[in-house]
Protein backbone atom coordinates (compact mmCIF):
# COMPACT_ATOMS: atom_id res chain seq x y z
CA UNK A 1 0.00 0.00 0.00
CA UNK A 2 2.77 2.60 1.22
CA UNK A 3 4.32 2.47 -2.84
CA UNK A 4 5.95 5.92 -2.15
CA UNK A 5 7.18 4.61 0.93
CA UNK A 6 10.49 7.31 1.07
CA UNK A 7 12.34 8.79 3.48
CA UNK A 8 9.94 11.00 4.17
CA UNK A 9 7.28 9.32 5.17
CA UNK A 10 9.26 6.83 7.31
CA UNK A 11 10.55 9.89 8.97
CA UNK A 12 7.57 11.67 9.68
CA UNK A 13 5.92 8.53 10.82
CA UNK A 14 8.67 7.64 13.33
CA UNK A 15 8.50 11.48 14.52
CA UNK A 16 5.04 11.12 15.50
CA UNK A 17 5.73 7.69 17.45
CA UNK A 18 8.58 9.70 18.92
CA UNK A 19 6.84 12.26 20.12
CA UNK A 20 3.85 11.14 20.98
CA UNK A 21 5.76 8.61 23.34
CA UNK A 22 7.34 11.56 25.06
CA UNK A 23 4.10 13.02 25.60
CA UNK A 24 2.90 10.25 26.86
CA UNK A 25 5.77 9.60 29.00
CA UNK A 26 5.22 12.74 30.68
CA UNK A 27 1.72 12.18 31.21
CA UNK A 28 2.52 8.55 32.36
CA UNK A 29 5.17 9.46 34.73
CA UNK A 30 3.41 11.78 37.12
CA UNK A 31 0.47 10.38 36.54
CA UNK A 32 2.05 6.61 38.15
CA UNK A 33 3.84 8.66 41.18
CA UNK A 34 1.02 10.30 42.15
CA UNK A 35 -1.21 6.75 42.23
CA UNK A 36 1.13 4.58 43.28
CA UNK A 37 2.52 7.35 45.93
CA UNK A 38 0.89 5.32 49.08
CA UNK A 39 3.64 2.99 48.79
CA UNK A 40 6.38 5.68 49.74
CA UNK A 41 4.55 7.02 52.41
CA UNK A 42 6.15 7.15 55.60
CA UNK A 43 4.40 6.09 58.61
CA UNK A 44 4.36 8.71 61.36
CA UNK A 45 5.81 8.52 64.17
CA UNK A 46 3.60 9.76 66.91
CA UNK A 47 5.68 9.20 70.36
CA UNK A 48 2.27 9.99 73.00
CA UNK A 49 3.26 11.35 76.68
CA UNK A 50 1.85 9.37 78.74
CA UNK A 51 2.66 10.70 81.66
CA UNK A 52 5.51 11.08 84.67
CA UNK A 53 7.32 7.86 85.68
CA UNK A 54 6.76 7.64 89.32
CA UNK A 55 3.02 7.67 89.02
CA UNK A 56 3.61 4.37 87.61
CA UNK A 57 2.95 1.43 90.24
CA UNK A 58 5.61 -1.33 90.77
CA UNK A 59 4.67 -4.79 89.41
CA UNK A 60 1.31 -3.74 89.35
CA UNK A 61 -0.20 -3.70 85.68
CA UNK A 62 -1.64 -0.20 84.95
CA UNK A 63 -4.35 0.83 82.53
CA UNK A 64 -3.60 4.43 80.67
CA UNK A 65 -5.71 6.77 78.77
CA UNK A 66 -4.98 8.71 76.65
CA UNK A 67 -5.64 10.74 73.53
CA UNK A 68 -4.38 9.76 69.89
CA UNK A 69 -3.98 12.72 67.22
CA UNK A 70 -3.94 10.93 64.29
CA UNK A 71 -3.49 12.06 61.11
CA UNK A 72 -5.62 10.49 58.20
CA UNK A 73 -4.80 12.43 54.70
CA UNK A 74 -6.20 16.20 55.24
CA UNK A 75 -7.98 15.03 58.57
CA UNK A 76 -6.52 14.97 61.83
CA UNK A 77 -8.82 12.10 64.02
CA UNK A 78 -8.96 12.59 67.71
CA UNK A 79 -8.83 9.23 69.26
CA UNK A 80 -9.33 7.71 72.83
CA UNK A 81 -7.54 4.94 73.70
CA UNK A 82 -5.65 2.87 76.37
CA UNK A 83 -2.63 1.05 77.01
CA UNK A 84 -1.66 -1.51 79.96
CA UNK A 85 1.91 -0.24 81.46
CA UNK A 86 3.89 -1.99 83.90
CA UNK A 87 6.97 -1.66 85.20
CA UNK A 88 9.64 -3.72 87.72
CA UNK A 89 11.75 -1.30 88.75
CA UNK A 90 10.42 2.28 87.72
CA UNK A 91 12.59 2.33 84.39
CA UNK A 92 11.87 -0.57 82.33
CA UNK A 93 8.63 -0.33 80.82
CA UNK A 94 6.84 -2.75 79.38
CA UNK A 95 3.56 -1.71 77.22
CA UNK A 96 0.76 -3.61 75.98
CA UNK A 97 -2.31 -3.40 73.22
CA UNK A 98 -5.56 -3.40 75.18
CA UNK A 99 -6.99 -5.72 72.86
CA UNK A 100 -6.74 -9.80 72.78
CA UNK A 101 -4.33 -10.84 70.32
CA UNK A 102 -7.61 -13.61 69.46
CA UNK A 103 -10.49 -11.36 68.85
CA UNK A 104 -9.33 -7.70 69.52
CA UNK A 105 -12.09 -7.94 72.57
CA UNK A 106 -10.70 -5.33 75.54
CA UNK A 107 -9.01 -7.42 78.55
CA UNK A 108 -8.62 -6.51 82.44
CA UNK A 109 -6.53 -7.57 85.04
CA UNK A 110 -7.62 -9.73 87.27
CA UNK A 111 -5.75 -8.87 90.86
CA UNK A 112 -6.07 -11.77 93.04
CA UNK A 113 -5.63 -14.22 90.01
CA UNK A 114 -2.16 -12.35 88.62
CA UNK A 115 -3.34 -12.50 85.07
CA UNK A 116 -5.21 -10.34 82.54
CA UNK A 117 -7.80 -11.92 81.34
CA UNK A 118 -10.19 -11.65 78.53
CA UNK A 119 -14.10 -11.87 78.85
CA UNK A 120 -15.23 -12.86 75.46
CA UNK A 121 -13.52 -16.86 74.96
CA UNK A 122 -12.06 -16.99 78.62
CA UNK A 123 -8.33 -16.15 77.40
CA UNK A 124 -5.96 -15.15 80.13
CA UNK A 125 -2.39 -13.84 80.01
CA UNK A 126 0.33 -13.36 82.34
CA UNK A 127 1.71 -10.55 83.31
CA UNK A 128 4.83 -11.05 80.61
CA UNK A 129 1.91 -11.08 78.09
CA UNK A 130 2.36 -14.76 77.52
CA UNK A 131 -1.08 -16.40 76.50
CA UNK A 132 -1.89 -18.79 79.55
CA UNK A 133 -5.59 -20.45 78.69
CA UNK A 134 -7.78 -19.81 76.12
CA UNK A 135 -7.66 -19.62 72.02
CA UNK A 136 -5.29 -16.49 71.60
CA UNK A 137 -2.58 -17.36 68.71
CA UNK A 138 -0.01 -15.13 70.44
CA UNK A 139 1.10 -13.17 73.46
CA UNK A 140 -0.01 -9.56 74.07
CA UNK A 141 0.82 -7.11 71.87
CA UNK A 142 3.41 -4.41 72.36
CA UNK A 143 3.70 -0.88 71.69
CA UNK A 144 7.27 0.78 71.82
CA UNK A 145 7.87 2.69 74.69
CA UNK A 146 10.71 5.22 76.00
CA UNK A 147 11.38 7.43 79.20
CA UNK A 148 12.52 11.04 78.15
CA UNK A 149 12.68 13.35 81.07
CA UNK A 150 11.15 11.70 83.36
CA UNK A 151 8.21 10.93 81.21
CA UNK A 152 6.72 7.35 79.73
CA UNK A 153 6.45 7.66 76.00
CA UNK A 154 4.84 5.45 73.78
CA UNK A 155 4.13 4.54 70.26
CA UNK A 156 1.05 2.66 69.61
CA UNK A 157 1.46 0.77 66.75
CA UNK A 158 1.49 -2.70 67.90
CA UNK A 159 4.65 -5.17 67.28
CA UNK A 160 2.91 -8.28 66.75
CA UNK A 161 5.12 -11.08 68.12
CA UNK A 162 4.74 -14.26 66.58
CA UNK A 163 3.76 -17.32 68.44
CA UNK B 1 4.76 -8.76 17.79
CA UNK B 2 4.07 -8.98 14.24
CA UNK B 3 2.37 -12.40 15.38
CA UNK B 4 0.15 -10.80 17.84
CA UNK B 5 -1.13 -8.56 15.21
CA UNK B 6 -1.77 -11.25 13.03
CA UNK B 7 -3.52 -13.30 15.69
CA UNK B 8 -5.85 -10.35 16.31
CA UNK B 9 -5.78 -9.32 13.00
CA UNK B 10 -7.11 -12.87 11.47
CA UNK B 11 -10.15 -12.59 13.94
CA UNK B 12 -11.37 -9.13 14.15
CA UNK B 13 -9.10 -7.12 11.70
CA UNK B 14 -7.61 -4.87 12.90
CA UNK B 15 -5.40 -3.81 10.18
CA UNK B 16 -8.94 -2.58 8.77
CA UNK B 17 -9.64 -0.83 11.85
CA UNK B 18 -6.60 1.23 11.55
CA UNK B 19 -6.81 1.56 8.39
CA UNK B 20 -10.08 3.39 8.03
CA UNK B 21 -8.99 5.53 11.65
CA UNK B 22 -5.62 6.48 10.53
CA UNK B 23 -5.21 5.89 6.81
CA UNK B 24 -8.15 8.28 5.82
CA UNK B 25 -8.12 9.90 2.58
CA UNK B 26 -7.30 13.53 3.28
CA UNK B 27 -8.72 16.46 0.69
CA UNK B 28 -5.88 18.77 -0.28
CA UNK B 29 -4.64 22.32 1.40
CA UNK B 30 -5.67 20.80 4.55
CA UNK B 31 -3.21 22.35 6.91
CA UNK B 32 -2.61 22.81 11.04
CA UNK B 33 -5.77 24.43 11.90
CA UNK B 34 -7.67 20.61 11.38
CA UNK B 35 -5.66 19.58 14.14
CA UNK B 36 -7.69 21.51 16.63
CA UNK B 37 -10.08 19.16 16.96
CA UNK B 38 -7.59 16.04 17.25
CA UNK B 39 -5.88 18.56 20.15
CA UNK B 40 -9.51 18.83 21.71
CA UNK B 41 -9.30 14.85 21.88
CA UNK B 42 -6.18 15.04 23.17
CA UNK B 43 -6.87 17.50 26.31
CA UNK B 44 -9.80 14.94 26.65
CA UNK B 45 -7.97 12.73 27.69
CA UNK B 46 -5.17 14.51 29.90
CA UNK B 47 -8.50 16.00 31.49
CA UNK B 48 -9.96 12.42 31.84
CA UNK B 49 -6.62 11.50 33.40
CA UNK B 50 -5.70 14.38 35.47
CA UNK B 51 -9.64 14.48 36.79
CA UNK B 52 -9.90 10.74 37.76
CA UNK B 53 -6.78 10.94 39.83
CA UNK B 54 -8.07 14.43 41.54
CA UNK B 55 -11.27 12.56 42.38
CA UNK B 56 -9.05 10.29 44.49
CA UNK B 57 -8.22 12.29 46.92
CA UNK B 58 -10.85 14.95 46.81
CA UNK B 59 -13.66 15.01 49.33
CA UNK B 60 -16.60 17.11 48.13
CA UNK B 61 -18.06 18.78 51.29
CA UNK B 62 -17.42 21.94 52.68
CA UNK B 63 -15.90 21.02 55.82
CA UNK B 64 -12.97 19.29 53.26
CA UNK B 65 -12.89 20.64 50.03
CA UNK B 66 -10.31 23.24 50.38
CA UNK B 67 -8.77 21.03 53.02
CA UNK B 68 -8.25 17.92 50.83
CA UNK B 69 -7.27 20.12 47.34
CA UNK B 70 -4.39 22.13 49.85
CA UNK B 71 -3.58 18.41 50.23
CA UNK B 72 -3.08 17.15 46.81
CA UNK B 73 -1.18 19.97 45.90
CA UNK B 74 1.31 19.83 49.07
CA UNK B 75 1.45 16.71 50.46
CA UNK B 76 0.81 14.09 47.37
CA UNK B 77 4.06 13.15 45.28
CA UNK B 78 3.09 14.86 41.84
CA UNK B 79 0.05 16.09 42.94
CA UNK B 80 1.06 19.96 42.33
CA UNK B 81 1.59 18.64 38.81
CA UNK B 82 -1.43 16.78 38.31
CA UNK B 83 -3.73 19.34 39.90
CA UNK B 84 -1.75 22.12 37.47
CA UNK B 85 -2.23 20.02 34.31
CA UNK B 86 -5.91 19.45 35.47
CA UNK B 87 -6.55 23.90 35.80
CA UNK B 88 -4.45 24.42 32.61
CA UNK B 89 -5.78 22.19 30.70
CA UNK B 90 -9.46 23.21 31.38
CA UNK B 91 -8.69 26.82 30.23
CA UNK B 92 -7.47 25.28 27.16
CA UNK B 93 -9.95 22.71 26.71
CA UNK B 94 -12.73 25.85 26.39
CA UNK B 95 -9.59 27.62 23.92
CA UNK B 96 -9.35 24.57 21.33
CA UNK B 97 -13.07 23.66 20.94
CA UNK B 98 -13.97 27.00 20.83
CA UNK B 99 -11.50 27.85 17.93
CA UNK B 100 -12.05 24.04 16.57
CA UNK B 101 -15.88 25.52 16.24
CA UNK B 102 -14.94 28.78 14.76
CA UNK B 103 -12.33 27.16 12.35
CA UNK B 104 -15.69 24.51 11.13
CA UNK B 105 -18.13 27.59 10.81
CA UNK B 106 -15.53 30.00 8.88
CA UNK B 107 -15.10 26.92 6.53
CA UNK B 108 -18.59 25.97 6.42
CA UNK B 109 -17.53 22.66 6.90
CA UNK B 110 -21.16 22.04 9.16
CA UNK B 111 -22.74 22.27 5.86
CA UNK B 112 -24.55 19.56 3.78
CA UNK B 113 -23.82 16.53 4.70
CA UNK B 114 -22.07 17.53 8.13
CA UNK B 115 -24.63 19.30 9.79
CA UNK B 116 -24.92 16.34 12.25
CA UNK B 117 -21.60 16.69 13.49
CA UNK B 118 -22.19 20.69 13.65
CA UNK B 119 -24.74 20.06 15.87
CA UNK B 120 -23.34 17.62 18.50
CA UNK B 121 -20.49 19.44 18.28
CA UNK B 122 -22.22 22.46 19.49
CA UNK B 123 -23.69 20.40 22.09
CA UNK B 124 -20.03 19.06 22.82
CA UNK B 125 -19.13 23.05 23.05
CA UNK B 126 -22.39 23.14 25.87
CA UNK B 127 -20.93 20.45 27.63
CA UNK B 128 -17.26 21.87 27.92
CA UNK B 129 -18.63 24.66 29.16
CA UNK B 130 -20.30 23.00 31.60
CA UNK B 131 -17.13 21.46 32.69
CA UNK B 132 -15.67 24.48 33.37
CA UNK B 133 -18.46 26.17 35.38
CA UNK B 134 -18.87 23.09 37.62
CA UNK B 135 -15.40 22.66 38.14
CA UNK B 136 -14.40 25.82 39.44
CA UNK B 137 -16.37 25.63 42.07
CA UNK B 138 -14.64 22.62 43.30
CA UNK B 139 -11.67 23.82 45.13
CA UNK B 140 -13.77 25.75 47.31
CA UNK B 141 -12.14 28.59 47.85
CA UNK B 142 -12.94 32.44 47.55
CA UNK B 143 -13.19 32.71 43.61
CA UNK B 144 -15.19 29.65 42.56
CA UNK B 145 -17.84 30.31 45.65
CA UNK B 146 -18.48 34.45 44.23
CA UNK B 147 -18.00 32.98 40.37
CA UNK B 148 -20.32 30.39 41.14
CA UNK B 149 -23.11 32.63 43.19
CA UNK B 150 -22.44 35.26 40.16
CA UNK B 151 -23.86 32.20 37.72
CA UNK B 152 -26.71 31.15 40.22
CA UNK B 153 -27.62 34.78 39.78
CA UNK B 154 -27.16 35.41 36.28
CA UNK B 155 -29.30 32.01 35.99
CA UNK B 156 -31.74 33.84 38.44
CA UNK B 157 -32.17 36.89 35.94
CA UNK B 158 -33.70 34.68 33.20
CA UNK B 159 -37.83 35.16 32.61
CA UNK B 160 -40.47 33.37 34.22
CA UNK B 161 -38.13 30.16 34.69
CA UNK B 162 -34.79 31.70 36.38
CA UNK B 163 -36.39 31.42 39.87
CA UNK B 164 -36.18 27.74 39.73
CA UNK B 165 -32.96 27.70 37.35
CA UNK B 166 -30.97 28.98 40.02
CA UNK B 167 -32.44 27.20 42.80
CA UNK B 168 -32.37 23.61 40.43
CA UNK B 169 -28.02 24.99 40.11
CA UNK B 170 -27.86 25.13 43.92
CA UNK B 171 -30.01 22.37 44.84
CA UNK B 172 -31.69 25.28 47.02
CA UNK B 173 -32.19 28.60 48.65
CA UNK B 174 -28.65 29.39 49.29
CA UNK B 175 -25.05 28.31 48.06
CA UNK B 176 -23.55 25.27 50.66
CA UNK B 177 -22.88 21.47 51.28
CA UNK B 178 -25.76 20.52 48.56
CA UNK B 179 -24.51 22.75 45.92
CA UNK B 180 -20.61 21.16 46.31
CA UNK B 181 -22.34 17.36 45.85
CA UNK B 182 -24.38 18.58 43.18
CA UNK B 183 -21.76 20.32 41.08
CA UNK B 184 -18.82 17.65 41.98
CA UNK B 185 -21.84 15.00 40.72
CA UNK B 186 -22.71 16.74 37.28
CA UNK B 187 -18.66 17.26 36.41
CA UNK B 188 -17.60 13.84 37.26
CA UNK B 189 -20.65 11.63 36.71
CA UNK B 190 -23.20 13.76 34.69
CA UNK B 191 -20.82 15.60 32.10
CA UNK B 192 -18.32 12.94 31.44
CA UNK B 193 -21.47 10.50 30.24
CA UNK B 194 -22.68 13.15 28.56
CA UNK B 195 -19.50 14.10 26.75
CA UNK B 196 -18.65 10.46 25.90
CA UNK B 197 -21.48 9.87 23.71
CA UNK B 198 -21.32 12.70 22.36
CA UNK B 199 -17.44 12.81 20.99
CA UNK B 200 -18.19 9.40 20.78
CA UNK B 201 -20.87 9.85 18.26
CA UNK B 202 -19.02 13.03 16.77
CA UNK B 203 -15.89 10.98 15.74
CA UNK B 204 -17.88 8.33 14.00
CA UNK B 205 -19.54 10.91 11.57
CA UNK B 206 -16.16 12.18 11.16
CA UNK B 207 -14.32 8.71 9.91
CA UNK B 208 -17.78 7.84 8.35
CA UNK B 209 -17.58 10.84 6.20
CA UNK B 210 -14.60 12.16 6.21
CA UNK B 211 -13.11 16.11 6.53
CA UNK B 212 -14.35 18.36 4.44
CA UNK B 213 -12.67 19.95 1.94
CA UNK B 214 -11.58 23.81 2.51
CA UNK B 215 -13.24 26.14 0.72
CA UNK B 216 -12.33 26.87 -3.07
CA UNK B 217 -11.39 30.58 -3.76
CA UNK B 218 -13.81 32.62 -5.48
CA UNK B 219 -12.28 33.21 -8.75
CA UNK B 220 -13.71 36.86 -8.53
CA UNK B 221 -16.55 36.40 -10.89
CA UNK B 222 -19.81 37.11 -9.74
CA UNK B 223 -23.01 36.28 -11.23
Amino acid sequence: MDTEDNGRRSFLKKAIFFLSGLIGAGLAVPSGIYFLSPIWKKTEEDWIELGPVGEIPKREPIKVDFVQRKKDGWVTVEGRSSAWVITADGQNFTVFDPHCTHLGCPYRWDASKKQFLCPCHNAAFGIDGEVLAGPPPRALDRFASKVVGGKLLIRPLSEKKEG
Amino acid sequence: MKKIVDWFDERIQTREIKETLFDRKIPKGVGWIYALGSASLFLLILQAVTGILLAMSYSAAPDHAYASVQYITEQIPMGAIIRGLHKWGASFMVIVVTLHMIRVYFMGAYKFPRELTWVLGVLIWLVVIGFGFTGYLLPWDQKGYWATMVGANLAGQAPFIGEAASKVLRGGEALGAITLTRFYAIHVLVLPASLLTLVGLHLFLVVRQGISAPPERDKGERS
